[in-house]
């Protein structure tokens, strides 16, 4: 009785022991498949990657020329006196971005992240800019604050900053918006 | 005895995978904290939307955003911290070799800085020891994962020991495990000595350690030393059950235990210490990752004992569990087997023959399975982890994966099937990234195609106006008057440079002196002849005085005149080069033209790629089909020889009592 069961599991050793050794020769010849394969994938998602940052070049080449472009970045330091729900922006009068924020945006933007909420043409000239932050403030409670700049737009490129900032002097969130030179 | 190091190296492995994921977040986190010069915020606004993407795990378009920025003169004010993050990004994004080399560049970089007291230049990233201590540790455990055993050894030897085990007394244990287990698989890493010593330094507690006593028993068995290999894992039980391990390890610990008294019962089964095997597999819980396993060696070391029922007991009990595994197959037939050692032969037949059918049935299934086996049919018996439309995947980009169908378990489980899964997820979004952009091309093209349509226009509309203008008479006219100038100047030619008025007094004097001729020169005549000259005298003497200031107002008059038309020829030479071609646009479409070849040929890139990754992918899985298939194929022909032994010594049993019946 006993031996069947020696028999059977020395057999079981026996073809697994086999069974290994054959899957051993054989990963050999597919390992070095897998990392051909490894190294190509690894190749092309650097080439991808050129080709990507290529495609963004041209495309603002092409759509918002440096004479014209102007970029506006949101930023959070550090965000403990507002929850950020919500952001709009109006560019002389128009809303050009507008903006709801998930859990995953808001934790990279405390993190020290910046968003690039909008990208547009303006010519030379003075131009205002506006934003209105809707968010949950101290207290829970809801809290809207806006936030405007007059700006000269010259003939490089314009970018902004919307910054909102805890202000500990009365604990309460600030908002500005400022001009990156 | 291959078998458990590969399952205890899975279980290993998916600890490192969230291990490794804070590796990626080290790389960001920890220079921003220890670096005298981070400045506090993004001091440039495409770094700070490089971090935005990275924190979100967006690794691909902060990786863009990167290259955006290098491409247009790098990101200012940050030094090397931008090549750190990109690094971390390159391990989240799996191009783990190019990360590597980006960080074995800045680390040397910063060493060389740092040994050379005669360099005087600054280096770019100022890393403190234990940050550096755990680059290096982090970047020999990346190397390792990959197999690549001699830079994995050649990082691990750059930790500086004290300052890590200062810093890090969480990660120090895993470094020494690190290098005694390639001080185990390569004599050039270290010899027998090297691991004593390390194994000693572990300590008797903690995963680590009890990892490398298992990994060093499983060694002792490769070597053929049973003896020893029973003593270590007795050793090795006798520590853990003595631990009590911290909340978040519990389960890890009891998966490590009960794996090292599956493999002891194993050991104690092959020498026929079935008593020692069932103590040991008795003591196992019923809800653990090997109690299926435990259960089944329970039941060969119960009916090695003779205790029968207790067997047939235990198979029976592993008969009603549902998930399929390929190393339950032997079940159906076991159970035959301890019914015909209970002398039930009937019952035993009965069971042989419904393991035999059953036998068949599942290799007629593997059959069409392999048959139809196509990349379709695989995905659809694997369940991936998404978020919204993306595939979720580990540290190293690989999906999060488990079988819908657990046939596919133990063949999804190998490292080997994970990596292949890998690379074809990522080819796909590959594929259908560049799709993407194919299309967003076609859009740029239709664009450029107006804005060339709208110029042609413009082009065709200041043509007309230009003709209208009749520029060349202008010009013809500009000509004749500076010749005009130029020979009256040579002439000194007083009258042609008088003013209006002058013309105008010498037209009445002209008209005066006809009207005189046609008078009779008399008395009556002479006093107007004579006030004539008079005038006429006046008149050629103002003509002559003014001749200077005449002169130099008909030459500043005529500078003007070229300045004006110069200007104006000048225009045109715009507006005809304008409209004859827009350097612009012409350098934007060949851009284009050339970013749309480069899209193709990458295209075709990743399609052979893919086609390579899903050969490797499709042959795993039909090896292991064909390896399952021979295995039943094994149990079926063992279903048949017993039923046939069963029913042959039935009919002989009914002849027997038959004849003394007669």
């Amino acid at each position: 009785m006993t031996d069947f069961f020696k028999t059977l599991l020395a057999g079981a050793c026996v073809a697994m022991m086999l069974f290994m050794s054959a899957a051993v020769h054989a990963e050999s010849g597919t390992a070095e498949d897998s990392q051909a394969v490894a190294e190509r994938v690894e190749d092309l998602k650097k080439k991808v990657i050129g080709l990507n940052r290529d495609l963004f070049i041209l495309e603002e080449d092409l759509l918002f020329p440096a004479s014209t472009q102007f970029a506006v970045f949101l930023s959070v330091d550090a965000g403990e006196f507002l929850k950020l729900d919500a952001v709009k922006l109006k560019v002389n009068g128009d809303i050009v971005a507008s903006h709801l924020y998930t859990d995953r945006q808001v934790s990279a933007l405390e993190r020290g992240g910046m968003q690039r909420l909008f990208i547009g043409n303006l010519k030379t000239g003075t131009h205002e800019v506006t934003a209105f932050v809707e968010g949950i403030g101290p207290d829970n409670r809801a809290y809207k604050q806006a936030a405007s700049l007059a700006f000269e737009k010259g003939t490089d490129t314009a970018a902004l900053e919307i910054r909102i900032q805890d202000r500990s002097s009365d604990y309460q969130p600030m908002v500005s918006i400022v001009e990156w030179e | 005895m291959t078998r458990p190091v590969a399952l205890i190296a899975r279980v290993f492995h998916s600890g490192l995978a969230v291990r490794l994921a804070a590796a990626a977040a080290f790389m960001l986190g920890a220079p921003a904290l220890t670096a005298d010069d981070a400045p506090e915020r993004a001091g440039d606004p495409v770094y700070g939307w490089v971090l935005y993407n990275y924190y979100q795990g967006d690794a691909f378009d902060a990786l863009t955003l990167l290259d955006v920025a290098r491409e247009r003169g790098g990101i200012v004010g940050h030094g090397a911290y931008p090549e750190l993050v990109e690094g971390g990004l390159m391990l989240s994004y799996g191009m783990t070799r190019e990360a590597s080399d980006l960080f074995t560049r800045l680390l040397e970089e910063t060493n060389t800085a740092e040994n050379d007291e005669t360099d005087s230049k600054k280096p770019r990233v100022s890393l403190t020891p234990d940050v550096r201590s755990q680059a290096w540790f982090y970047l020999g455990k990346v190397f390792y994962l990959e197999g690549e055993q001699g830079p994995a050894f050649e990082s691990l030897q750059r930790v500086d020991a004290d300052v890590f085990e200062e810093s890090d007394s969480g990660l120090y244990p895993e470094w020494l495990y690190l290098r005694a287990r390639l001080a185990m698989k390569s004599d050039a890493f270290g010899d027998n000595a090297l691991v004593e010593s390390l194994r000693q330094q572990l300590g008797k507690s903690g995963l680590w350690a009890h990892y490398l006593g298992y990994n060093l028993a499983m060694g002792e068995i490769a070597a053929g030393d049973v003896t020893g290999a029973q003593q270590s894992l007795n050793t090795l039980i006798a520590d853990m059950e003595d631990e009590d391990p911290k909340e978040d390890l519990v389960a890890e610990h009891r998966a490590l235990l009960d794996k090292s008294r599956l493999s002891l019962a194993r050991l104690y089964l092959r020498d026929s210490r079935f008593d020692d095997a069932l103590a040991l597999l008795g003591a196992m819980p019923l809800d653990g990752v090997f109690s299926d396993r435990a259960l089944f060696d329970y039941a060969v070391a119960a009916a090695g004992q003779g205790r029968m029922q207790r067997a047939l007991d235990a198979l029976d009990a592993l008969s009603q569990r549902t998930l399929f595994l390929a190393w339950r197959e032997q079940v159906p037939y076991a159970r035959g087997y301890v019914l015909e050692q209970m002398n039930q032969p009937r019952r035993a037949l009965n069971a042989f023959t419904q393991a035999a059918e059953h036998y068949e049935n599942r290799g007629e299934e593997l059959i069409i399975a392999r048959r139809a086996l196509t990349e379709e049919n695989l995905m659809a018996r694997l369940s991936f982890l998404r978020d919204s439309d993306d595939i979720i995947t580990d540290a190293y980009g690989r999906p999060r994966v488990t079988p819908a169908d657990f046939g596919l378990s133990e063949v999804l489980a190998t490292e080997a099937f994970q990596q292949a899964l890998g690379e074809l997820n990522e080819l796909y979004r590959m594929q259908a990234l560049l799709a993407q952009r194919e299309e967003q091309l076609s859009t740029f093209e239709a664009m450029l195609e107006t804005r060339k349509i709208q110029r042609e226009r413009r082009s065709r509309e200041a043509r007309y106006e230009l003709e209208r203008q009749q520029a060349d008479d202008w010009v013809d006219a500009q000509n004749s008057f500076r010749t005009d100038i130029e020979s009256a100047l040579a002439r000194e030619d007083a009258e042609f440079f008088m003013t209006t008025e002058q013309e105008d007094l010498k037209a009445r004097l002209t008209k005066v002196a006809a009207t005189l001729a046609q008078l009779p020169v008399d008395q009556n005549t002479a006093r107007q002849r004579a006030s004539y000259e008079r005038m006429q005298a006046y008149f050629d003497w103002t003509v002559a005085n003014d001749y200077g200031v005449n002169r130099w107002e008909a030459q500043k008059q005529l500078r003007e005149l070229n300045r004006e038309m110069e200007q104006f020829r000048n225009q045109r030479a715009a507006i005809e080069a304008l409209i004859s071609g827009d350097a612009e646009h012409d350098e934007l479409a060949r851009r284009l033209i050339r970013k749309a070849t480069e899209l193709q040929e990458l295209k075709a890139q990743v399609q052979g790629a893919l086609q390579q990754a899903r050969g490797i992918l499709m042959s795993r899985l039909d090896e292991a089909l064909e390896q399952q298939s021979s295995e039943l194929r094994r149990y079926l022909v063992a279903s048949r020889h017993a039923q046939a032994r069963l029913a042959d010594h039935l009919f002989r049993e009914g002849q027997s009592a038959e004849a003394a019946n007669d």
